[in-house]
């Protein structure tokens, strides 16, 4: 389990490796954020060092490599620099997979050697200003003119636009699969009628490219459409589970970098006549620090062998999603507090790692909607098979092992419980949802945490990892039982809070 | 007479949470790549229905929903398990 593929073996550890020394040697990512851009030797570089082409097939001049590889050659980029990541990790998921996956010879032929290269870097562009987590409400649509695609209205936070050659646009196309059909279009940023809007000024991951795109009559041939026409929607929730795959193994690197920083601190940082790492209560931040990056990294991994092995990522992309990116930002801020004020100036790079990171929760899908879908997913389930792993784990796991298992059966009591109070209408208990998916992405973070330990010094984490997510586990299950009181007591103070808001009235401040 | 009130009913909402026109609505459109609808729509639909008709749904069966015509026969379906009474009366 978690292994890499036996022809990736010798390939990818020394891909690694390359990708550490480049990032080292050639990307300053304070000089990054500060100027706002990646210079365009980074993007040489990367390109030179075949990234771009990384998850595209060899028959198109690309490496052809696992999801697995590319989430540990993201990773270590994340690790390095955020902005970089996601340019590289934007371009090898969401931005090529359409193509890769969904086009027809004439698009893949023609436009996939030049994305391999690197000489075309690709985007994505689906979301909307008016249209967040909420996809169905798009309003740029595509119409069908002769044997071309006439595409008209705007996209909002399109990641890597300022410089991409290519964008795989999701439309309204009401000439196919009927009036509401949607499809996902291959548009070369040449295509007269396309628009580069100026770039966002943003928070953090302030290299990424980040603009608005329109399409003012931007016409493609036919073929240019990904997929089957009209199935544009199913083909972008396909694509998206890549994204939120490596934006996770993004988040495994930056959580890294976090532990990197913390113990390059702790060590060297003396207090009261020696370093502050030898207090215990530092020893138990950072154990805690490895034992969730350990879980996050299992988890990104659990994900890859599901993809694989032909299974399905919708639900497990979004379990590594909320899981990851909530992990490396309580890294990242647990970092920060060891540095102390030190960690609050700019100077040693944690506050750059906590801004670049805060967008990860948000974008690819909030994780306040994607806990919703997770914890209706478990709901929905007809006897999904969770823990049992106790037969299955060495003598050093049997405890961790045998936790997982409770958690297991008490996760299920709950869901059988859930289900027969409220059966559909559970949709609209969205705290009862919520705090379902925490324990069931903990169970599941714990799952792959011990069936993935294959040595000493990780079985040591992943029962470290256990306890930490058992305890946020049974939190959570604690909380579902007040649900109920909690949505009913944030109702009624709610009310009172939005009133004057809707009324127009100046708000009257929170003071007794 | 009821299967058309059960029918009428899971259109007109579906339409409406959809925020489309119920007229345009035909049976073989799919909930999530057509309608926009995705688990969490869908299961907001059939938790209305379910308390407009006075139904218990189980969130599983919501799930095997792919269709208009699924959305429509199932509560018709589950109408009729749950209120045999009223088919008795009208037969």
């Amino acid at each position: 389990m978690h292994e890499l593929a036996t022809h990736e073996r010798d390939i990818v550890p020394q891909l690694v490796d390359q990708v550490r020394r480049f990032m080292a040697r050639e990307v300053d990512g304070a000089a990054i954020d500060r100027r706002g851009v990646i210079p365009e030797s980074v993007r040489s570089g990367a390109a030179s060092l075949g990234l771009f082409g990384m998850s595209i097939p060899e028959e198109h001049g690309g490496a052809g490599l696992s999801l697995r590889a590319v989430c540990d050659v993201i990773s270590e980029m994340a690790r390095a620099d955020r902005s970089v990541a996601i340019m590289v990790g934007l371009h090898a998921g969401l931005g090529t997979r359409g193509p890769v996956e969904l086009g027809t010879k004439a698009v893949r032929d023609a436009y996939l050697p030049r994305l391999a290269s690197g000489e075309w870097i690709a985007s994505f562009a689906a979301t909307e200003a008016g249209a967040g987590s909420d996809l169905a409400s798009l309003r740029t649509r595509g119409e069908v003119v002769g044997d071309t695609l006439r595409l008209t209205g705007e996209k909002a936070y399109v990641t890597n636009g300022g410089f991409a050659s290519s964008f795989t646009v999701l439309a309204r196309t009401p000439g196919f699969g009927g009036a509401r059909g949607h499809s996902l279009v291959f548009v070369p940023r040449e295509t007269p009628g396309v628009e580069i809007g100026a770039e966002e000024d943003k928070l953090g991951i302030r290299g990424s490219s980040t603009v608005t795109v329109s399409f003012d009559g931007a016409t493609v041939p036919l073929d240019h459409v990904l997929g089957t026409p009209g199935r544009g929607m199913e083909h972008a929730y396909h694509l998206l589970t890549w994204g939120r795959t490596l934006m996770s193994a993004g988040c495994v690197g930056t959580g890294r970098a976090a532990l990197d920083a913390a113990l390059a601190h702790v060590t060297t940082r003396r207090q009261f006549g020696k370093p502050i790492g030898d207090f215990a209560a530092t020893r138990l931040h950072i154990a805690r620090m490895a034992a969730r990056l350990y879980a996050m990294e299992s988890v990104v991994r659990g994900v890859a062998d599901v993809h694989a092995s032909g299974g399905s990522l919708e639900a497990v992309s979004a379990i590594a999603k909320v899981f990851a990116s909530e992990g490396a930002f309580k890294l990242v801020d647990r970092a920060l507090q060891l540095q102390g004020a030190l960690g609050f100036l700019e100077g040693p790079g944690v506050a750059r790692l906590l801004r670049d990171c805060r967008i990860t929760r948000i974008f690819e899908g909030a994780n306040d909607v994607l806990l919703l879908r997770v914890g209706l997913a478990r709901l929905a389930a007809h006897d999904v098979p969770r823990g049992h792993i106790l037969g299955v784990v060495p003598a050093p796991l049997r405890s961790a092992a045998s936790e997982v298992d409770g958690l297991a059966e008490r996760l299920g009591e709950v869901v059988a419980d859930v289900r027969a109070r409220h059966g559909v209408t559970a949709v609209r208990h969205q705290l009862v949802l919520q705090r379902l998916a925490v324990a069931e992405i903990s169970l599941y973070a714990a799952t792959n945490s011990v069936l993935g330990a294959s040595s000493e010094e990780q079985f040591a984490l992943a029962s470290h990892a256990t306890d930490l997510l058992i305890e946020e586990a049974t939190t959570s299950l604690d909380a579902l039982s007040r649900a109920d009181a909690d949505e009913r007591r944030a109702l009624a103070m709610s009310e009172v809070l939005y009133a004057p808001y809707r009324d127009g009235r100046d708000a009257p401040g929170l003071s007794p | 007479m009821f299967d058309s009130l059960t029918r009428h009913r899971t259109i007109a909402l579906l339409a409406e949470i959809a925020e489309i026109e119920a007229q345009t609505l035909r049976g073989s459109e799919r909930l999530r790549e057509d309608l926009g609808l995705d688990s969490i729509g869908s299961l907001e639909l059939l938790a209305t229905i379910a308390s407009e008709l006075k139904l218990d749904l189980e969130v599983e069966d919501a799930m095997e929903i792919h269709t208009v015509e699924d959305a429509c026969v199932f509560i018709d379906r589950q109408y009729r398990a749950q209120h045999p009474e009223l088919y008795a009366c009208n037969a």
